[in-house]
């Protein structure tokens, strides 16, 4: 017996090598040099630097962009998260009825989650350039003045838009999740007099609750983190960064900026930290709240 | 961006087996490309079949010149793309580049007060190439004493030069709107410009169409600094560790810029320029004045019909101010003190600054070379060359330098405006406002720098 166990516990740690030499390697390692780095005056070049204890933190706290820039992304956050799962399902939900050709528009709504960020940014900026983009000629078309979308005070809404445009994504895994509802639930409540909405409501949506969750937690800390401001900027540099509109310098610009425009490392990485935490306290936060909505038919939590 | 360079275009889908190959392709490449600094060290033996790093843009030496150069001086030369943040990974695991990009004016003193920039006056003292006599003014952006830029030992070069504050115009626009052409050798105020901008600028249904003119110079802080001594003060203190918008001059300068965004005249931080600079609005005959200097006429040059309408005029001036024409860029290279190979980078840098880069630079059209010799061969076979050309020779006797700080980055510095200035520019904060700003949270870096270069 114990030798079998040896050999299944050494067969658990050869095939996990790769994946744990990697996390120490690309993950802790990088994590902890950052942390030491939040530490210190770091500036990549001077070698005058010096350790200057929770100093970066203490500044952290009272510098008021950081405030602004975690008020916007949390508002981005909100705003995008829901917004792109209720977009996304609604898809699903319509490319899971049986229409012709439903394989067709399966793919042609997925096909925008296939584009590179870096394409999206550039075909965004065309589209919406105040003097020669298409979604101006449109405005001209009916008689409405050219809008300067990629400033202040309608950046933001384009930003929105760019999530939006990428919602096959969500919807694939909601369409994976709804051929998974076993059809005589919804056959029987069919049968016993509920309506279609009655019926989505009470079958579907919770069966497909764990799907949900998993769209939040990974949608929360894919948006605090977005990275399309300096994509749909003009002047998409280490430079250009600080000069994106306000409404869209999220928390990932001024870290940007931090590092790269203001060569200050250890402030940067005192952000990043910051940053980490507060991904962890919200996503605790997101499993705390909906510990009692979301279903599982299996117990995620069950013995070994 | 992937790397699948060399891979000849074939028809959308691939075959199996051809995306395996591709996939192949981008391993390697990006193996390659992953230990590329390790395969870029130079020998360290002198003479013939060393290799210098250089980090520049791919516009400043055409792969051409990269083969002669391994004929004429024998030495294998790598380029790495100019980036900022792969400088600092490069210098942090001991494998610097061995000649490094940057924008004089506002680099030098930035990098040359952190210690990473070797002092070349030795090398220029032993040169044959590059002797100092032959160094125009400009180069002095690149002298650093400790605490003034333009003073002190050489640790680089520019490759050419503008006037910054000069800009160029296009006479149909003028024409069109009735507008008299500035002079060719006399300044017009800054007021005076935006008036003819405001004049110049067609807009149908919300939209631009010719934007009047475009004054942005090569970075905020920069321009801001310049027009403060156009207004006849200085925006930093003597010693450089602080900057000041409330005096009248800086006020002046402030509340000029602001102006001009406020007016909608020309691509602004509110509106700004998708190409991200004004060469592809100006050549589509969309912009009748761009502020730019001598070097866009390489672009110009380029399409005949534009450059027999494209004329190059004198930097404004604010009334009662000096009349100065500075160089706000100033790029070329500057060594790492870290850099393996000294002598064979030194070569490269004479070759580069003095030897046939330099030459095919002046010919070319996109600056002012930075060697008085070399000045003969700035183009001048047509007739719209010569023009130009003379407007930039009374120009050049309104020359100087104004110095900028060692102890921020101008990106930094400009951060700070980018932050605020909006708001000024949009007409929800006053000018005095956007400066009661701007001091402390510019002079905060200023402060921090300082204490970092000790």
């Amino acid at each position: 017996m114990t030798s079998i166990t040896a050999r299944r516990h050494r067969a658990f740690y050869m095939f996990t090598a790769p994946w744990i030499i990697g996390f120490l390697l690309l993950t802790i390692l990088p994590m902890g040099f950052a942390l030491w780095l939040s530490l210190t005056t770091f500036d990549g070049l001077s070698p005058r630097w010096r350790f200057i204890g929770l100093a970066n933190y203490r500044e952290l706290l009272s510098d008021p962009v950081t405030w602004d820039v975690l008020g916007r992304t949390g508002l981005f956050a909100v705003a995008s998260v829901p917004l792109s799962i209720l977009a996304g399902l609604a898809l699903a939900v319509l490319v899971n009825r049986p229409v012709r050709a439903r394989g067709l528009f399966r793919t042609l709504l997925y096909l925008p989650a296939v584009v590179p960020p870096v394409g999206v940014g550039i075909a965004f900026k065309q589209l919406f350039d105040t003097n020669s983009g298409a979604a101006n000629g449109a405005l001209n078309l009916f008689g409405i003045d050219a809008i300067g979308w990629l400033a202040d005070p309608y950046a933001r809404y384009v930003i929105l838009m760019t999530v939006l445009w990428s919602a096959g994504n969500i919807m694939i895994i909601s369409l994976a999740g709804l051929q998974d509802i076993p059809r005589e639930l919804v056959e029987a409540a069919r049968i016993d007099g509920a309506s279609a909405w009655r019926t989505f409501r009470s079958v579907t949506v919770p069966l497909l609750s764990p799907v949900l969750l998993f769209q939040t937690v990974t949608g929360v800390i894919a948006s605090v983190q977005t990275i399309m401001p300096l994509l749909l900027s003009a002047d998409a540099t280490t430079a250009g960064v600080t000069s994106i509109p306000q409404s869209n310098y999220m928390y990932m610009m001024h870290v940007f900026a931090q590092y790269f425009a203001l060569g200050r490392y250890g402030y940067a990485s005192a952000l990043l930290w910051v940053l980490f935490v507060l991904i962890l306290i919200v996503t605790g936060l997101i499993f705390k709240a909906t510990s009692g909505v979301v279903f599982y038919n299996v117990d995620p939590e069950a013995k070994k | 961006m992937r790397a699948h360079a060399g891979v000849p275009p074939k028809p959308w889908p691939p075959s199996r087996r051809r995306f395996l190959a591709l996939s192949a392709g981008g391993a390697v490449t990006g193996a390659a490309a992953l230990s590329g600094c390790a395969l870029q060290v130079a020998s360290g033996v002198s003479g013939r079949g060393e290799t210098v790093t250089l980090m520049i843009n791919p516009d400043d030496l055409a792969p051409e010149l990269i083969k002669q150069a391994q004929k004429d001086i024998g030495i294998k030369i790598i380029t790495v793309k100019y980036d900022i943040t792969k400088l600092i990974a490069m210098m942090t695991n001991g494998n610097p580049p061995d000649l490094v990009r940057g924008v004089g004016a506002v680099d030098a003193p930035y990098f040359i007060a952190r210690g990473v920039a070797e002092n070349l006056d030795p090398y220029f003292a032993r040169s044959t190439v590059l002797r100092t006599g032959d160094l125009d003014p400009v180069n002095d952006v690149w002298r650093y004493d400790g605490t003034t830029q333009g003073k002190g030992p050489r640790y680089g070069m520019a490759k050419d030069f503008s006037q910054d504050s000069m800009y160029w115009y296009n006479t149909a626009h003028f024409d069109t709107a009735g507008v008299a052409y500035p002079p060719d050798t006399e300044p017009v105020t800054y007021e005076e410009w935006l008036e003819n901008a405001k004049r110049l600028t067609r807009r149908e249904n919300g939209r631009t169409a010719v934007f009047g003119g475009s004054y942005n110079g090569l970075n905020k802080t920069g321009l801001l600094a310049n027009l403060t001594a156009a207004a006849g003060g200085s925006l930093f203190s003597d010693d450089f560790s602080r900057l000041d918008f409330t005096t009248p001059e800086g006020r002046t300068a402030l509340g000029w810029y602001i102006g001009y965004a406020r007016a909608g005249v020309g691509p602004s931080l509110i509106d700004p320029d998708p190409n991200g600079w004004d060469g592809p609005t100006y050549q589509a005959g969309r912009m009748a004045m761009s502020n730019s200097g001598y070097w866009l006429g390489g672009l110009i040059n380029a399409d005949p019909k534009l450059a027999e309408l494209s004329r190059l005029a004198p930097a404004p001036v604010f009334p009662g101010g000096p009349r100065l024409s500075s160089c706000q860029g100033g790029t070329g290279l500057w060594m790492t003190t870290k850099s393996r190979n000294k002598d064979a980078a030194w070569r490269v840098f004479e070759w580069f600054f003095g030897e046939a880069p330099a030459k095919a630079r002046a010919s070319g059209g996109w600056g002012i070379p930075t060697l008085k010799s070399l000045r003969p061969l700035m183009p001048a076979a047509k007739d719209y060359q010569k023009r130009v050309l003379k407007a930039q020779e009374a120009e050049l006797k309104h020359f100087s330098v104004v110095s900028f700080t060692p102890y921020a980055k101008v990106d930094g510095l400009d951060a700070v405006f980018n932050q605020y200035a909006p708001a000024a520019m949009r007409g929800q904060i006053s000018v005095d406002t956007l400066a009661r700003h701007l001091n402390p949270a510019m002079n905060d870096q200023l402060k921090r720098g300082k204490e970092q270069v000790g």
